[in-house]
């Protein structure tokens, strides 16, 4: 941290004057306070739902992530069950979407205030296409292989209506976790949890490349992450503390993926392998604590201290048993780095209206993966120049200061500071700088307006100058910035208003924007803006039916710069991406506690412009649009006190067009066997009908 | 550019209605009371004294079915009475616990004087109402709650938290982003995109990321930093890996929008200019890749733009463990 942010800190610190703690009322005699009235709930209580749904059209798009992608009927299942005893004894069961794989069961229970079991078992789809085509076997395995005489010099020439199959890209999350907790006083708590999750499915593997010819690949995932929390936690009045650990552990079912080239071997690469993620483990532990210094000063500080390691073991340089490759350095990588992450913060009431805060936080990634220097194959075909690996670490400062005025009761203000410093290793930048200065003004203009606006201003430099980096060849081009590195002015404003124009009708509106330039930047991104406009509205129509809509309209330009002779810029793109969204929700009770009805409908709207500009006067590329359409309609009938019909009714509508898919089929680009994966459409209806039983 | 122009205008309109509606709040708030009115009444303020009889005093007025029905807080944790934590343990406070001493607002018949509604329209501020709160719930995540992002915005606990539900929306995972989407209205539109987190398909909640209690890390995340909170879903990327990307390695936020994207993947923007953003070396990433390379556009060079674009080779974008994967291909 610089000398500055530490005297600045030390400044802020030293106005936090500790003020006497007030006395509070009398504690009152509560030997008549007998809660008589007090309906305290016992017993075993609860809902049950079955029924049947219905869905249209098979669709991974529409069913992405809630377990609705396939075509036909399904079983509707859920309960939530909850049991209280006299004793604090008690239990919650909860079960959602049990015909479905995003199925969900969680149960709880114990004795408040002494102990706690718990248990989770929840599962999460990701579907992510059911059109990719592929003529490679063993798809889901590590191997993939293709049929004798399939390798051709080009796409063209492959042999693919005979050897094609469809292949379903998705991933399936399974979660168990368990855990206890327990009370040994009403200040010390000690808890525990576990989460053991696997995650299988057929991913896209975007490039299995040999030099110029390259093929789309489906990559098998068999992954299972186990992680653990563990704390000890103490809560006193003035005083608050808690010991954790937290473990991670990830394993990969699969270490490579090999696969044959369908392309013509020119030097011996008739095959190639991937590296699949390795089996890696994070261990932190950590401390915070908070103190009441007074009645009106807080201070609170965290600091965690964690290790990252990975040593799987090294696959072999290549596949091509026709090169001769110099040894590896080792059998393992033996990558490890250290992170610490530590927090101060101290907050005071100066004064009634006036109170000052300050935050100073560190984070680093030590990597202290050992260096060294590894004979390099170039995509299975030719021995290049040996590497060395570099390590990248990474270390943050933060200094935050601020004030907040109370000017009446109607009126506030706040101003702050915040200093942020940035080291990187290996990268052609050794730190950066950003100090951003802000302003805060929010006012209840009258009973029924509240108004706020934000405005900041970031400025961000680099010290010391742009330096090649040995280990990374070919070069940069010396007048790029990278975004993350460059120096940039940042303009942010938000800008919010919630009206409340009648006691059942509120309105809120907001402005947020954002407005980034890299004003030294040559080559690289040079401006990049951000805008977005919203509002809603909640309207209580009658005692029977409520309204509520929303809208919102973002649009996101940058602009960037290349250089395609390796000097000044010569060419520059610019991007914008327009989003609208809207919706509107109705509830009505149709027939007072018998029949409620409802209705969501919603939309959004993408286009993305694309220009890229290299003087040869060319023309845009064609929009890239994405348009969803979603009506929701619902229904709620009480058949008997205990018993309700419950029904509903989705239909949603999606169209998109990306020019880097449309019409792209497996063998449309020479030197690129694709899965031929199309812009998603579909146009699906669910029906579902259940009935709710409650005990 | 007159597109920028009307936007300096809008903005600039803006600024002044926004000015103005300040302008007549400070003068509102200091507006002096009218002399040939009655005296003005005292400012409502908290009462000092406790009721007699504690929840049964309150229960009288307050009926289930009434106006401000409360009787759901016995099916909740805070009415646990074998927990002696809770307000309702025998010897603790029953309602006045988190509303304050009650005979003022009693005694006048109800009202908002006297007492912490909990509600917006109290005249207490949002800190003040949140001392109730926080006097047994500082511990946690909330130890640093004191001058978090939701504290210094005027956050009640409150705002978020229904105490006289049977159960509370914001600690469902399907119910909860409605509750954040009331302020985060931005975050809303986000997670109607194209690409995007499961929240609005009910699978993720805002809190599996967020701590809305007080975190110092950017974005109040739950973890350190933002990586290690990607990790605890995506342990896969951890690595560390012998070819690490750097931006990758420090961020993911610089290339992935978290919450959505118009672009595949919650990619900020699609490849290859995504790539040739930080990537301008003598030969084919500094080409510029015009509608010329689609096809039928006449051009070669279909690899760099379509399909993966830069991924159709190095698909090894988050990190390679591969002994040749110095390049991100293996």
């Amino acid at each position: 941290m610089k000398t500055s942010n530490q005297l600045l800190l030390l400044g802020a610190l030293s106005a936090l004057s500790p003020v006497a703690v007030a006395d509070g009322p009398a504690a009152p005699d509560t030997a008549n306070w007998k809660c008589e009235s007090c309906k305290f709930e016992q017993g075993v209580s609860g809902t049950l739902d079955a029924g049947v749904g219905s869905v249209s059209d098979k669709s991974s798009e529409f069913g992405q992530y809630n377990g609705l992608y396939k075509k036909g009927g399904y079983f509707i299942g859920g309960t939530s069950v909850r049991s209280r005893g006299a004793d604090g004894a008690y239990w919650n069961l909860d079960a959602s979407d049990l015909g479905l794989d995003t199925r969900s069961i969680g149960a709880e229970g114990g004795k408040q205030g002494s102990y706690k079991l718990s248990f989770k078992y929840d599962e999460t789809p990701h579907r992510i296409g059911n059109d990719a085509l592929t003529p490679f076997s063993g798809n889901g395995g590590a191997s993939l292989t293709l049929p004798a005489g399939f390798a051709t010099t080009t796409t063209a020439g492959m042999p693919l209506a005979a050897s094609q199959q469809q292949v379903d890209l998705y991933t399936q999350r399974k979660m168990l976790g368990v855990g206890a907790s327990w009370n040994r006083t009403t200040q010390w708590e000690y808890a525990v949890n576990f989460r053991h999750e696997t995650r299988d499915g057929n991913i896209l593997r975007t490039g299995g490349a040999f030099f110029v010819n390259t093929a789309q690949l489906i990559e098998p995932v068999d992954y299972v992450t186990d992680q653990m929390d563990a704390s000890a936690s103490y809560a006193g009045r003035k005083f608050q503390m808690k010991l954790a650990y937290y473990a991670s552990k990830f394993s990969n079912g699969n270490q490579a993926l090999n696969w044959q080239n369908p392309y013509t071997p020119i030097v011996g690469e008739t095959a190639g392998q991937i590296a699949l993620p390795p089996d890696n483990q994070f261990h932190q532990v950590s401390a915070s604590l908070g103190y009441q210094l007074s009645d009106k000063t807080r201070a609170s500080a965290d600091i965690a201290f964690g290790r990252m390691t990975q040593n799987d073991s090294f696959l072999g340089s290549t596949q091509n048993a026709a090169l001769v490759v110099p040894g590896l350095p080792g059998t393992s990588l033996n990558g490890r780095a250290e992170t610490m992450d530590a927090n101060l913060k101290l907050s005071s009431a100066v004064t009634d209206k006036l109170r000052l805060n300050a935050l100073y936080s560190h984070n680093d990634r030590d990597n202290q993966t050992p260096q060294a220097s590894y004979p390099s194959v170039a995509t299975d075909m030719f021995l290049g120049t040996a590497r060395t690996n570099l390590p990248y670490s990474f270390t943050q400062d933060k200094v935050k200061l601020s004030a907040d005025y109370r000017a009446t009761s109607r009126l506030r203000g706040a101003i702050g500071a915040d200093f942020d410093s940035n080291k990187r290793s290996y990268q052609e930048i050794d730190t950066t700088r950003e100090d951003t200065a802000w302003g805060k003004i929010s006012s209840r203009v009258t009973d029924k307006i509240d108004l706020s606006l934000k405005l900041a201003h970031g400025e961000r430099r680099n010290t010391g100058s742009f330096q090649v980096i040995p280990g990374i060849t070919p070069a940069e081009n010396p007048l790029l910035r990278r975004f993350n590195m460059a120096n940039r002015t940042r303009e942010t404003v938000g800008l919010r208003a919630d009206i409340g124009v009648a006691e059942n009708f509120n309105l809120g509106l907001g402005v947020d924007s954002s407005d980034d330039k890299y004003e030294d930047s040559s080559i690289g991104l040079t401006s990049a803006k951000d805008l977005s406009v919203n509002g809603d509205l909640s309207w209580t129509v009658s005692e029977k039916t409520r309204l509520h809509f929303f809208a919102n309209h973002q649009v996101i330009k940058s602009r960037q710069a290349g250089s395609q002779t390796f000097s000044l810029p010569d060419w520059n793109a610019d991007n914008k991406d327009t989003i609208d969204t809207f919706g509107l929700g109705v509830k009505h009770a149709a027939i007072k506690d018998k029949l409620d009805i409802g209705a969501d409908y919603a939309v959004t709207r993408s286009r993305s412009e694309i220009n890229v500009n290299n003087g040869a006067g060319n023309p845009a590329f064609p929009e890239v649009t994405a348009n969803l359409n979603g009506l929701k309609l619902y229904a709620d009938y009480r058949l008997k006190e205990n018993v309700s019909l419950q029904a509903g009714y989705w239909h949603e509508r999606y169209d998109s067009k990306d020019w880097m898919t449309e019409g792209i089929a497996p063998a449309t680009i020479p030197n690129v066997l694709t899965l031929g994966l199309q812009s998603p459409q579909y146009s699906v209806n669910v029906v579902r009908l259940s009935v709710r039983y409650k005990f | 550019m007159a597109n920028g122009q009307t936007t300096m205008t809008i903005k600039k309109l803006l600024f002044a209605a926004l000015l103005s509606g300040f302008a007549f709040g400070a003068f509102a708030a200091d507006k002096p009371a009218d002399k040939a009115a009655e005296p003005p009444a005292p400012p409502p303020s908290m009462g000092t004294e406790y009721t007699d009889t504690g929840a049964d005093t309150c229960l009288m007025c307050h009926v289930e079915g009434g106006d401000f029905p409360v009787h759901a807080i016995f099916k909740t944790k805070h009415a646990n009475r074998a927990d002696k934590r809770t307000p309702f343990a025998p010897g603790n406070l029953q309602c006045e616990a988190c509303h304050g001493p009650g005979k003022k607002h009693a005694d006048a018949g109800g009202g908002p004087d006297g007492i912490n509604s909990q509600e917006r329209s109290s005249f207490l501020t949002p800190q003040q109402r949140n001392k109730y709160c926080l006097e047994c719930h500082q511990n946690g995540p909330r130890t640093g709650w004191h001058a978090s992002t939701h504290d210094s915005n005027n956050v009640a606990c409150a705002s978020c938290h229904k105490i006289h539900a049977e159960r509370d929306p914001v600690l469902a995972t399907a119910t909860q982003p409605e509750v954040c989407y009331k302020c985060h209205r931005k975050e809303r539109a986000d997670f109607s995109k194209p690409s995007t987190h499961p929240v609005r398909f009910g699978k993720m909640a805002c809190s599996d990321c967020h701590s809305p209690h007080g975190s110092t890390s950017t974005g109040m995340l739950i973890k350190p930093t933002v990586n290690q909170t990607c990790y605890t879903c995506h342990a896969e990327k951890r690595g560390p890996f012998l070819w690490e990307h750097a931006p990758v390695a420090e961020d993911c936020t610089l290339c992935h929008h978290p919450h959505g994207s118009v672009n595949p993947a919650r990619l900020k923007k699609n490849p290859p200019l995504l790539c040739q953003q930080c990537h301008s070396v003598a030969g084919h990433p500094s080409v510029a890749r015009t509608p010329a390379g689609l096809p039928g556009g006449g051009a070669g060079g279909q690899a760099f733009l379509l399909a993966g674009s830069c991924l159709n080779c190095h698909s090894q974008i988050h990190g390679s463990n591969h002994p040749s994967g110095v390049k991100l291909m293996r």
